[in-house]
């Protein structure tokens, strides 16, 4: 894909971009300051979170959050 | 009344803290923003798929592509979305046992199950506009020229059913304890009018009726007045499945 084409569809990816980061801050925050999770561990959850776009943030807070 | 908005804040507040609401909007929002963005894309994507002597040659994408794949993504992965999230509307309250203080404080039982369907009620309604604003603008942006017809009517038919799955979802949690059994008997249900829809002469009536006939309904090959019965017989099943979650929430040992 070449510079052109890539500028065409900056209008998309902006706001893509920055949901996805968003959710992955945010889930991000929520791992580091809850260390209680349904299963699995902190490390898994991280890498979960930040390398699993938009699925993984989601996996993370319906099913891995664990109770407060 | 008071008690009624006091147990809607309640639940707002539980939807935000537990980052409900957040998944639901960034959710809908990011469905609504790839579903032109792949209607557009997906010619390119098969071209660069096509290996020699094997030619897929896809028609220019048009404005039907991206609704097509806004009633696909809506129906399938944002009802997904939606049932899985609210699936512990009433399983979390009985595990963590918060019912049963506002309970014996004199809080009605009818009004937790109004309550807790409206709330959710008001969540999918803000998502599935969000995710219909932003298709709608990005269509207009990608494909100016195509004409849509009954768009409105259309999205409203997707509303409508996800009403129906909503208080179907607020009637398998009265009658399970886990979130997983709300799941399945919703699940079941769902099926169940996907079945029935085999035999033709019941598709008018049937609600599923509702989120299949959407494209034709925009094409303008299927006419609006042919679903005014569908979307009838779901507000009934509605208000139906409502009363029986209240009939069963009401004997219910919490």
């Amino acid at each position: 894909m070449d510079f052109q084409t890539l500028k065409e569809y900056l209008p998309f990816l902006i706001p893509l971009i920055i949901l996805e980061i968003s959710l992955s801050i945010t889930a991000l925050v929520h791992v580091l300051r809850h260390p209680h999770y349904r299963f699995g561990s902190k490390v898994m959850w991280i890498l979960i979170v930040l390398f699993i776009q938009i699925i993984g943030p989601i996996l993370y807070f319906t099913i891995g959050r664990g109770e407060e | 009344m008071n008690r009624y908005l006091a147990f809607f804040k309640k639940e707002i507040i539980e939807y935000i803290r537990t980052y409900k609401l957040l998944i639901m909007l960034i959710v809908f929002a990011i469905f609504g923003i790839t579903n032109p963005l792949i209607a557009k894309l997906l010619p390119e994507i098969m071209k660069n798929l096509a290996t020699d002597g094997f030619v897929i040659t896809l028609p220019d994408p048009t404005a039907y592509d991206a609704w097509t794949q806004f009633f696909k993504n809506a129906t399938q992965m944002g009802f997904i979305v939606t049932l899985i999230l609210f699936s512990g509307v009433l399983s979390s309250e009985y595990s963590k046992g918060t019912l049963i203080n506002l309970l014996t404080k004199g809080l009605s039982r009818t009004t937790v199950i109004l309550t807790k369907y409206f709330s959710m009620v008001l969540v999918w309604t803000i998502c599935i506009i969000l995710c219909f604003i932003l298709t709608y603008g990005y269509t207009v942006y990608l494909f100016p020229n195509d004409i849509t017809y009954n768009l409105l009517f259309s999205v409203f038919c997707l509303w409508m059913f996800g009403l129906l799955l909503l208080a179907i979802l607020m009637f398998s949690a009265t009658l399970t304890k886990s979130s997983y059994g709300c799941l399945l008997i919703t699940g079941i249900i769902v099926v169940f009018f996907m079945i029935i829809d085999i035999i033709p002469s019941i598709h008018k009536y049937n609600p599923i009726s509702l989120v299949t006939d959407n494209m034709g309904l925009i094409m303008n090959s299927i006419k609006v007045s042919s679903l005014y019965l569908a979307n009838l017989i779901s507000v009934l099943l509605s208000i139906i499945f409502i009363i029986l979650s209240i009939v069963v929430f009401r004997k219910k040992q919490l």
